[in-house]
């Protein structure tokens, strides 16, 4: 398996009130092509920013994050953003969308906005309204977006980050706000997505949702204190086992 | 609480703050001293002549042949209460030389008066009168009292043929009835002796002296009745014509106190948008003070305490810096004018108190959204925020326009709202110049030419001297051999063309029981079709029909198709009037004669320039090479094309050129300010997309781009606004400051599409996107984990 992310003696560090606060100590993981990773952890252990400055959204302080064989620390502000759009996805807790496009728009404005993709904008469209019907909200699209559900709106957030056919897909707590229906419903999607073959790494609290992964890493104060091998599931009578040895092995780790 | 809450807003918002002080300041700045200027140009005038002693009438005479009996028949006339009389010497340009050279140039011949002989009062420079001008000294007042034209302490000497006297300039004088910059006769004040010695030259006695009277009356119709019969009078005129003179000084003061006006508005726009913003932003905070029980009328206060503190800061401030902006404005007209005492304190303060209530008021008006907010919904606005109003206008699924262009156009389009007023603030900024631009362009261009009822000439020779040659002269074919002279010399130097020239008469007219002395315009040479300032009726066709302007009809009672009576050479004669036109001369009261109408040229009044037609019709280039050739024939420098012609007749272009070019700076001040308002609110109030945009790998470049991109639409839809309503505002606003001047109608402007709907759009819109693309960088500032739950 090619490892598409690799992080080594990862450390991020905070200066609040000349109080310095390391928030990620030396931490050092890799996510092979096709993975599914749930990083897991109390709050304030670190999970969002190590999500955050491996997806080169936010800047080490030390280490080294090697994405796509491409060492992160190298890049420039703009390089980095070139990646994000064209090799990333973004899925975020809050349903953050362009408030003065439709659902539609929302989602096909990162391909529009890639040098690398070279189609005309209808097919563009096209992808977009495909990838819409694929997450069941084709309906949707001419919708401003206050008027689609929370689930909805998520969905289309997931839309937004497969657009440009990413290597990997950030999920900073997809499901954190909405309800046990819509959240399902949403895992069912990054789990199918995942299974077509998109490396996903995403940060949760949930049981429920990291039972989906294939891995779950743990967090602590800024240090990985352990790992899970959950592997894949075919059926949901798989899952319920998975969820019960997960929730074991959180409780051995303090969870 | 309060002070704690408005010293926190005061300083989370300060950029927004600050900008709204200016806003406030250049709004008290312009209204009080605009106030003040207005209020000291329109008093001040009416002032001005009661401490000089001027009279109800003036009239200016010549003498005629060496006899001048002008004084007799005012004498006669029972309608003059008192008379009081100058004499005068006319002198012009070509008499005034230093160290051998010419001194300077003006176009209408001065009046030099003794100091003893001053029937005026003459204020020096601290508005004290001139009693005593020492000998061998001179004061000089009018269009010669410009630093740009003479120097105090200048030796210069005046010479006439026989005669010639050395004077040193002494200072400025402000002279009531010669001084505006409209009355192009400058006058001289001198010591006695030295006015003795000129007169007592026979040539300058005979030829070029006369007298100017001060008329007090109680029957101003009986009064120009009966000094109709004054043959010699070049110039009459009542003293509220006199008071028109000084509009000019007026207009600046009238475009200054517009300026305040579009001031004030555009900080009501800034306010309003700046309200909205900030209780948009505070809807979770309101909902909060409206759930733990603060009334309406607290919260509002809260806000209005807040805009208290700025209208007052920016007032106070404002006011100050108006009263040296006011006296740097009123500079040019104190020189001129002698001015009440200092009332500027007040009317300032006034002013600046004005502006702050009108705020105050707005605000007070912007607020009320806050009492139809429950507490519930304020919370829930705080957190959904207002996208739940937002709709989309474009679709980039559509579209053709790439990301950062589309997001842009979309942006503004899709919130009209938010950017109406920078929308308004650009497209009155723009007309203001645009409007302006128009006007002075019109007042140096050849559309103005028929207006001074002249025709189109390729040359244009103003000649003083010759002129007083004509009117002094007993000979009726002087102006025949004058233009005789000029053409042949033109001959002589390879250039031969034609030469003629539009004499005034003062005539002595008669429509019923109403008699005064008419204004008449005659040219022998050309034809009364050549000239397109009619406004209805028919062209004149025959020698005993005229064409009159509604300002002299008005003043004889007459209309079109009326007969009226007028005394010619001491022979009465009816004259039928078939058409009224617009004339800029005389301040609009004129008439004219047809060309087949036999006058006598040395009875004119006064004459406009020598008009020089080429045989072999040049083109401009040629033209321009023949004028400077002909300032060395002719050795004056008063020879002009068309279009200089015109901008020296009005005098009044440079006034609305510099007034434009002030808005214009003024303008661009503006653009930048509410520009960087703007960005900074919108940056402020987008952090979260911003922020969305880079985690999904938008780059900064693209974010700083479709920001600046959004000034950029909303300056196009400015000047789309602007250009669509340009002409519009243009004939509704100036057609009122020609009407001033005297042509009351057919204005056809030049409109020099390069300059007004190109070069100064494209300045407002560079300055926009500079500003623009400059607080756009703040962007950089926000990075894409600005939106995510960091722990």
């Amino acid at each position: 398996m090619n490892k598409v992310i690799d992080v080594k003696d990862l450390c991020k560090t905070y200066v609040v009130n000349k109080k310095q606060n390391n928030v990620l100590r030396n931490v050092s993981f890799s996510i092979n092509e096709g993975e599914m990773v749930a990083i897991m952890g109390p709050s304030g252990s670190g999970k969002s920013t190590l999500l955050y400055t491996v997806s080169g959204m936010d800047r080490m302080t030390a280490g080294e994050v090697t994405f796509n064989n491409r060492n992160m620390s190298k890049l420039s502000e703009d390089e980095m953003s070139s990646v994000r759009l064209d090799e990333m996805g973004f899925i975020f807790q809050q349903m953050y969308m362009m408030k003065s496009l439709s659902i539609l728009d929302n989602i096909i404005l990162p391909a529009v906005k890639s040098k690398k993709n070279k189609e005309d904008r209808r097919s563009i469209v096209t992808r977009g309204r495909s990838l819409m019907k694929k997450l069941g909200i084709e309906d949707t699209a001419d919708n401003d977006i206050n008027e689609v559900s929370g689930g909805q709106l998520q969905r289309a957030c997931i839309c937004r980050s497969m657009i440009n056919n990413p290597k990997v897909i950030f999920a900073d707590e997809p499901t954190g706000a909405l309800n046990r229906t819509s959240s399902d419903e949403v895992m069912t999607e990054l789990v199918k997505l995942n299974k077509e073959g998109t490396t996903i790494m995403l940060v949760t609290h949930d049981v429920k949702v990291a039972a989906k992964c294939t891995r779950v890493l743990y967090i602590v104060d800024g240090n990985i204190q352990g790992e899970k091998q959950l592997g894949t599931y075919d059926n949901s009578s798989e899952l319920r086992e998975r969820e019960r040895e997960l929730n074991g092995w959180l409780m051995e780790m303090g969870w | 609480m309060f002070f704690r809450m408005l010293k926190k807003d005061l300083s989370r918002k300060k950029t927004m703050n600050i900008i709204l002080v200016i806003f406030v300041l250049l709004s008290a700045m312009f209204a009080s001293s605009s106030m003040n200027n207005m209020i000291s140009v329109y008093g001040g005038i009416d002032h001005f002549f009661e401490k000089a002693g001027l009279s109800d009438y003036v009239m200016i005479t010549i003498v005629n042949n060496g006899e001048d009996r002008s004084g007799e028949e005012i004498k006669k006339a029972s309608s003059v209460k008192e008379c009081k009389k100058e004499e005068i010497i006319y002198y012009s340009a070509v008499n005034l030389f230093k160290d051998g050279e010419k001194y300077t140039v003006f176009e209408n011949p001065g009046v030099a008066i003794s100091i003893s002989d001053a029937k005026l009062k003459y204020f020096d420079k601290n508005n004290k009168a001139v009693k005593n001008v020492e000998k061998g000294h001179i004061y000089l007042a009018g269009i010669l009292a410009d630093p740009e034209k003479t120097t105090i302490g200048d030796s210069i000497t005046l010479e006439f043929d026989n005669v010639k006297l050395d004077l040193v300039i002494d200072g400025y004088i402000k002279d009531a009835f010669l001084g505006s910059q409209f009355i192009g006769n400058p006058r001289m004040l001198m010591n006695d002796e030295d006015y003795e010695t000129l007169i007592a030259d026979e040539a300058i006695r005979d030829h070029s002296t006369g007298s100017i009277y001060y008329i007090n009356t109680d029957d101003m119709k009986g009064l120009k009745k009966d000094l109709s019969e004054v043959k010699n009078a070049l110039f009459s005129v009542p003293k509220s014509t006199v008071r028109i003179t000084y509009m000019l000084d007026m207009i600046t003061a009238g475009i200054l106190l517009i300026v305040s006006i579009f001031l004030i508005l555009i900080a009501f726009a800034m306010l309003s948008f700046t309200i909205r913003f900030t209780l948009s932003e505070d809807f979770r905070e309101i909902g909060v003070m409206k759930a733990i029980g603060l009334k309406n009328r607290s919260i509002r206060m809260l806000y209005m305490v807040k805009y208290l503190f700025i209208s007052v800061i920016g007032a106070t401030i404002g006011y100050f810096a108006g009263v040296p902006f006011g006296k740097m404005m009123l500079a040019s007209v104190s020189d001129r004018v002698l001015l009440e005492s200092d009332n500027s304190t007040l009317v300032g303060i006034l002013s600046s108190l004005a502006v702050v209530l009108m705020i105050l008021a707005f605000c007070y008006s912007c607020t009320r959204s806050i009492n139809k907010t429950s507490p519930i919904d304020a919370v829930h606005n705080a957190e959904t925020g207002e996208r739940y109003h937002k709709r989309s206008v474009l679709s980039l699924s559509k579209s053709r326009l790439s990301g950062d262009c589309f997001m842009a156009v979309n942006d503004v389009l899709s919130k009209p709202k938010q950017y109406m007023s920078m929308i308004i603030t650009f497209t009155l900024c723009l007309l203001l110049v645009m409007m302006l631009a128009n006007t002075a362009n019109t007042l140096m261009s050849d559309k103005l030419l028929f207006f001074f009822g002249t025709t189109k000439s390729d040359v244009y020779y103003s000649s003083t001297d010759k002129i007083m040659e004509v009117m002094g002269s007993r000979s009726d074919d002087a102006m025949a051999k004058i233009i005789e002279e000029m053409e042949t010399e033109l001959k002589e130097n390879g250039m031969p063309g034609k030469v003629h020239c539009e004499l005034q008469y003062k005539i002595p007219t008669t429509y019923k029981d109403t008699k005064l002395l008419a204004n008449m315009q005659h040219c022998p040479d050309t034809k009364a079709a050549d000239y397109g300032c009619y406004l209805e009726g028919e062209i004149p066709e025959y020698e005993n029909e005229i064409a009159m302007t509604p300002q002299l009809l008005g003043e004889l009672g007459a209309k079109v198709g009326d007969k009226v009576t007028m005394n010619i050479d001491g022979e009465d004669k009816e004259f039928i009037i078939t058409a009224t036109q617009v004339s800029m001369n005389q301040m609009g009261s004129i008439g004219r004669f047809h060309e087949d109408l036999k006058l006598d040229a040395s009875g004119a009044s006064s004459a406009m320039a020598f008009q020089i037609d080429f045989d072999d019709h040049p083109n401009e280039e040629v033209i321009e090479e023949r004028i400077e050739r002909l300032k060395k024939i002719f050795d004056s420098d008063k020879i002009y094309n068309v279009t200089d012609y015109v901008d020296v007749s009005t005098g009044s272009a440079q006034t609305i050129a510099f007034a434009k070019n002030m808005v214009l700076i003024i303008s661009l001040m503006i653009a930048a300010l509410i520009t960087i308002l703007m960005e900074r609110s919108f940056i402020s109030r987008e952090t979260t997309e911003i922020a969305l945009m880079k985690a999904i790998g938008f780059k900064s470049g693209s974010i700083s781009a479709q920001h600046t991109l959004r000034f950029l639409t909303v300056a196009i839809i400015s000047y789309i606004v602007a250009a669509v309503l340009s002409i519009p505002v243009t004939k509704l606003v100036s057609d009122r400051i020609f009407a001033i001047m005297g042509a009351i109608a057919g204005i056809e402007y030049e409109i020099k599409p390069l300059e007004v709907f190109v070069l100064y759009p494209a300045i407002l819109a560079a300055t926009a996107v500079f500003f623009a693309y400059i607080t756009s960088l703040y962007a950089r500032t926000i990075h894409a984990d600005s939106m995510g739950n960091i722990e």
